[in-house]
């Protein structure tokens, strides 16, 4: 019983920083059409925020409220001198995004030293369910995950900002003629989009530490995730990211860990081969 | 003067040169060269599949590595190090392994996506990477160490001017092999679908085909290519498989200009020189310019280096004629400038 609490809680724990991770690679995947090769590199920005808080001795928690911002302002920097030049073309895209990455990773490479460095967890302690320890700071990674995929929801069905994205996202040359500035939603979405990624990276530093490769590990798997919910669709990068995240966090529990890791990616390849409009076809916000 | 004068210009100063090269270089020097010259072999392999055909492939280091990793383990375990098996074995492993992926990824009901050939490369390459690195028989983090050298009948081929001029001959076989190709009936047929493939799908030729035979060549090259590296080296790794090495080759090529073979054996060959330099007298600042720079020939010079001598028009594979918008994105046509 122990177990399978902990099994459900880890594999909970993995698929919350997953959808974290994915619904902004989603959401620029789906609106611009490009694949930002980027975006692990959001999320290593966001852990680096935080680092730095955590030097400057200011409170962790503060770090982690101004990691997203930091980041969005970042990227929304990038968007208007580079991204936007790569819009309809997406081979190019992957190329300039991963150039960019590049950049940013190996300058926080060169910041940190190279090495590992741990940030405490803002939370500490752990509660107890049975026999079961959990900790506190995992268990608010998932709550604040929940939080924020609600608040997107609402952000996108139920305000008038929302009306606009979906706008542009499912008709821009509507939505342009409709007197809509699509340049701006543009920039204002990848903006967003990048400080979630943020976000999940301010969160997830305490439980992995820093390192500059942190975003890789993120980024193929988001790729997948998007591709296997159906690019273009909110509920489609959950559904795709929860899909994932059971999968890596759940097959090491079956076969040999390192089988189970490449597996992963074997099985969402075919699925995405298989149904190349991804799982939550035809359905859109 | 003529494109056409210029690349055969080119690429008879550059055969000459490297034919010279390791009469004038100190040892150090030409060994450092060999692993351009492979490096370029694998080049030319990604140019194949992205410059002619049009397929992103983010995945030649998996053909590279794999077939790297298959002559370490014969020279291992089956003491075999023969340059007569090894490296028609390495051709081999590329070649399959690769047929294997383009059946998958290319071949079928429905014709995938650009992205999804570039995306499921990428993750080919990913995930041997992983395996590789947590399987114990491949040596996990550290690779196969110490391997022997080739053997050619009784000598042994050891790093240095042997090695060097074998590699060198590989190159210009390679080469000269695609130069045929691209020049051939299939190399024409390659040119229309990467412009084209709805009308060359409309006139009977079998697309997908073409593409998966293309693709497969590319992985027997890359596949020599590792077999190369992995007795030049002594050693194999996991990088060797993985996403690094697979995107360093795309963006070597397009430096040097994709669509002129000579173009991706001047962008290996220019990269990895001014690397060398400042990777030593920079070593934390460098990858930080080569991020930038890459970018800036992304953004403002398509046509890489090779654009500073060739006339845009007159290159097969100007890659901003390739780009294709994704199908499944509704809505999305002449988005770009807005």
């Amino acid at each position: 019983m122990e177990g399978v609490i902990s099994a459900v809680f880890e594999v909970l724990n993995f698929g919350a920083i997953m959808v974290l991770v994915v619904l902004g690679l989603g959401v620029i995947a789906g609106m611009m059409g490009i694949f930002n090769f980027a975006h692990g590199e959001f999320v290593l920005l966001g852990a680096y925020t935080v680092y730095l808080f955590h030097t400057w001795t200011l409170p962790i928690w503060l770090g982690m409220l101004a990691a997203p911002v930091v980041v969005a302002a970042i990227a929304l920097v990038l968007e208007r001198l580079v991204i936007r030049r790569f819009y309809a073309v997406p081979v190019i895209a992957m190329l300039g995004t991963y150039a960019v990455g590049l950049a940013i990773r190996e300058s926080v490479r060169g910041l940190i030293g190279g090495l590992y460095r741990a940030v405490p967890e803002p939370l500490i302690g752990s509660i107890d369910i049975g026999a079961v320890h959990i900790a506190r700071w995992r268990l608010a990674i998932v709550v604040i995950t929940v939080l924020v995929m609600v608040g997107c929801y609402l952000l996108l069905t139920r305000t008038g900002l929302g009306l606009t994205v979906r706008a542009a996202l499912e008709n821009p040359s509507l939505a342009r003629a409709s007197g809509l500035s699509t340049t701006r939603i543009y920039a204002g979405t990848f903006a967003f989009g990048a400080g979630l990624a943020g976000l999940a990276g301010a969160l997830v530093v305490p439980v992995f530490s820093l390192s500059a490769d942190l975003g890789i590990r993120f980024l193929i798997q988001g790729f997948l995730a998007v591709m296997l919910g159906g690019v273009g669709s909110f509920e489609g990068s959950v559904a795709g990211a929860a899909l994932i995240g059971v999968m890596s966090a759940a097959l090491p529990w079956g076969v040999a860990p390192v089988l189970a890791d490449v597996l992963v990616f074997l099985i969402a390849v075919v699925l995405v081969r298989l149904w190349p409009r991804g799982l939550t076809a035809g359905r859109t916000v | 003067m003529a494109p056409a004068t210029i690349v055969r210009a080119l690429e008879a100063g550059l055969l000459v040169t490297f034919a010279l090269l390791p009469l004038a270089l100190a040892d150090f020097w030409v060994i450092f060269v060999t692993r351009v010259l492979i490096l370029a072999l694998l080049a030319l392999s990604f140019d194949l599949v992205w410059g002619f055909a049009g397929i992103m492939s983010f995945g030649q280091a998996l053909f590279f590595g794999s077939a790297g990793y298959g002559v370490a383990l014969l020279a291992r375990d089956a003491e075999v190090r023969s340059i007569f098996v090894v490296l028609p074995a390495a051709v081999v492993i590329g070649l399959v392994l690769s047929s294997l992926v383009a059946a998958f990824l290319l071949l079928g009901r429905n014709p995938p996506s650009l992205t999804f050939v570039a995306l499921g490369t990428l993750t080919g390459s990913y995930a041997a990477d992983r395996l590789a690195r947590g399987w114990y028989y491949l040596g996990g983090q550290n690779g196969i160490p110490s391997i022997p050298p080739m053997t050619a009948g009784p000598t042994e081929i050891g790093e240095g001017r042997s090695f060097y001029y074998l590699a060198l001959v590989f190159l210009v076989a390679v080469y000269a092999a695609c130069r045929f190709l691209v020049r051939s009936q299939l190399g024409l047929a390659l040119a229309g679908i990467r412009i084209n493939e709805a009308r060359m799908a409309f006139f009977g030729y079998r697309v997908q085909w073409l593409k998966a035979i293309v693709f497969s060549v590319a992985g027997a090259i890359a596949g020599a290519a590792g077999g190369l590296y992995a007795f030049h080296e002594g050693f194999v790794w996991p990088n060797m498989l993985g996403v690094i090495l697979s995107t360093q080759i795309v963006l070597y090529t397009l430096f040097g200009g994709a669509g002129t073979l000579i173009g991706a054996v001047v962008g290996v060959f220019a990269i990895e020189v001014v690397s060398f330099v400042l990777a030593d007298a920079y070593p934390t600042v460098w990858p930080v310019i080569l991020g930038v720079l890459l970018l800036v020939v992304i953004l403002f010079r398509p046509s890489g280096l090779i654009g500073l001598v060739l006339d845009q028009r007159a290159r097969a594979g100007a890659f901003r004629v390739a780009v294709r918008r994704p199908r499944h994105v509704p809505g999305k046509a002449a988005d770009g400038a807005a």
